[in-house]
């Protein structure tokens, strides 16, 4: 193909946006790439020590919400990206979180109405709760 | 993908000035085509993050209400495994986006490398995944109430391995000094066999006598008579006998031989650990518990061969090899062969503090399966794609006027990875 010298005038400056696209500089690329495996050495020993439960899974979870954010802006370019591709994607991950979300909430109002036992009384589908007393 | 619309390589433009042959008639330029794909492959990741998230649900909600299959059966998977995987998924991310670097600054044998490293990465997450489905499958640690653990073909030295069952580290007793032997092992009771009196047979394939060094013929399957021809003379009393009580006792206070810890041990096992699932309640609830084979008087004989379904584990020579599927032929006269799998004093422990698991633990692995397994197939699209660029590589397609393949694949790669980054913890390291 001949036509690799078409952007050759934006050969100047190496690292910035280069051509169409953003180039990604290689440190950015190796540093992104070793912080994520040094995470993932981190968060396999920080199960090995006990927090308690809870803190270990959000211990966990932060350093998966930390690796997911350094793949994000870097390898996938999002802070090199346009705007609207964020929005799209941090648009979906709200919705998933939303639907995660309120799927916890609401499944706890049916933990006495299991429709296939028989000794617990189903509660009344619509309309408020009966008051006892 | 996009852009695969692609007008056949003539080299010249369609009036707009871009070199590649690639750019489509319909953009205005090789930016606009670009940008137009890279939008459509965001939206297809977001896509993506959806479609995950319906089993993120599945997680989430089974987790909280039910910590416990969690805490018990992560134990099951491989952290060594998981750990590797992540690290391959994340080279290959790199390389992935070293590729896109790769093809805007046209270096097309650093694009091909990246590109064949990509592939490579997610050749071996695939069979690192292999291994672990291999021997989940092998250990029957499957979905919903495929979840069976103690009925596998690795038979008694899984059971002793996961220990779910009965804290039993000798599920199998072979006695054959007190004339009977006795093996936990696989069972089709239906039944819950604590309910009085009921008695599972295990099928026996073969049995006979062996005469010196040379086995005999199989003669007949469980509840055959045994052929009268054809047979050396001493067999036919001892081994009626021996045909007719193949059976499990399956009640708690089992007369048969322990070792070790005694019928108190056991009892006490037994009311720790209540079984689990009654169709292997035999072969897990406690020591000693299992077959028993009578045999008549075996003083006679020098040596009796049974072979029966119930698989028990590898001789400690062949411990080791968990996959092992072989049926053990019990000799007479040695009085205890006790095969099983010779744990660490670790693993024992190990096992030990595993206890039982809890009522479906299966549905961890239905998850587990259900995500790692769609995680699984978008690594084989990933794949294919990255072969398929691979190839266009090597033909010099990629220019820095098009390189859009390129970059939308490795979004999609991240996105992969992503995924992953939130399964191994997820999955692995729960606490």
């Amino acid at each position: 193909m001949s036509a690799a010298a078409d952007t050759a005038d934006h050969h100047d400056h190496h690292d910035d946006h280069h051509g169409i696209s953003h180039v990604a500089s290689l440190k950015v690329l190796l540093g992104t790439g070793g912080t994520l495996l040094m995470l993932t050495l981190v968060t396999v020993a920080a199960t090995k020590v006990d927090f308690g439960a809870n803190i270990n899974l959000a211990l966990a979870m932060a350093i998966a919400v930390v690796k997911a954010t350094l793949v994000i802006l870097f390898f996938m370019h999002l802070k090199y990206d346009r705007l609207f591709h964020t929005v799209v994607f941090v648009g979906a991950i709200l919705a998933a979180s939303l639907f995660v979300g309120f799927t916890l909430m609401d499944s706890n109002q049916y933990q006495q109405t299991n429709i296939w036992n028989p000794d617990a009384p189903p509660a009344a589908p619509f309309g408020p709760r009966p008051t006892s007393g | 993908m996009t852009a695969d619309q692609a007008h056949p390589p003539h080299a010249d433009d369609h009036g707009h000035g871009h070199g590649s042959p690639f750019i489509a008639h319909h953009y205005d330029d090789a930016q606009h085509q670009f940008d137009s794909g890279k939008l459509g492959i965001w939206l297809f990741l977001a896509q993506e993050v959806l479609f995950f998230s319906a089993l993120f649900v599945a997680y989430v909600l089974y987790r909280y209400h039910h910590p416990e299959i969690y805490s018990y059966a992560h134990q099951y998977l491989d952290v060594k495994y998981g750990a590797i995987n992540t690290a391959v998924l994340i080279f290959s991310s790199l390389t992935a986006a070293w590729a896109v670097r790769c093809a805007q600054l046209s270096q097309r044998r650093g694009l091909i490398l990246c590109l064949s490293l990509t592939i490579a990465c997610a050749c071996g997450f695939l069979c690192i995944k292999y291994i672990e489905y291999t021997h989940k499958v092998h250990e029957h640690i499957l979905f919903g109430r495929y979840f069976d653990p103690c009925v596998s073909s690795g038979g008694a030295e899984l059971l002793t391995k996961n220990n779910n069952c009965a804290g039993t580290k000798s599920t199998i007793v072979w006695d054959y000094g007190a004339g009977s032997a006795t093996a936990g092992c696989i069972t089709d009771v239906d039944q819950d066999p604590r309910a009085a009196g009921v008695q599972a047979s295990c099928t026996v394939k073969e049995y006979g006598v062996t005469e010196g060094a040379e086995p005999a013929k199989p003669e007949a399957k469980t509840d055959a008579k045994p052929a009268a021809g054809g047979a050396e003379p001493a067999k036919p009393k001892p081994l009626e006998t021996f045909k007719r009580d193949i059976t499990e006792q399956c009640a708690e206070e089992s007369p048969l031989h322990h070792e070790g810890g005694g019928e108190a041990g056991a009892a006490h096992h037994a009311q720790k650990y209540p079984c689990w699932r009654p169709a292997y309640q035999p072969a897990v609830c406690k020591k000693g518990v299992g077959i028993l084979v009578e045999y008549g008087d075996h003083t006679e004989r020098e040596d009796i061969r049974i072979k029966a379904e119930c698989k028990p584990s590898p001789k400690p020579a062949d411990a080791g090899d968990l996959l092992a599927d072989r049926e053990q032929t019990l000799e007479l006269g040695k009085p205890q062969i006790a095969p099983r799998h010779q744990l660490t004093v670790h693993e024992e422990q190990q096992l030990e503090a595993m206890g039982p698991p809890p009522e479906h633990t299966g549905m961890f692995f239905t998850i587990y399966f259900a995500m790692t397994g769609l995680h699984g197939i978008h690594v084989l699209f990933g794949i294919g794609v990255f072969t398929w660029l691979l190839i266009r590589a090597t033909k010099g397609h990629f220019t820095p006027d098009y390189f859009g393949p390129i970059d939308y694949a490795a979004l999609y790669w991240h996105i992969v990875d992503l995924i992953w980054i939130f399964l191994f913890p997820l999955l692995y390291l729960i606490h």
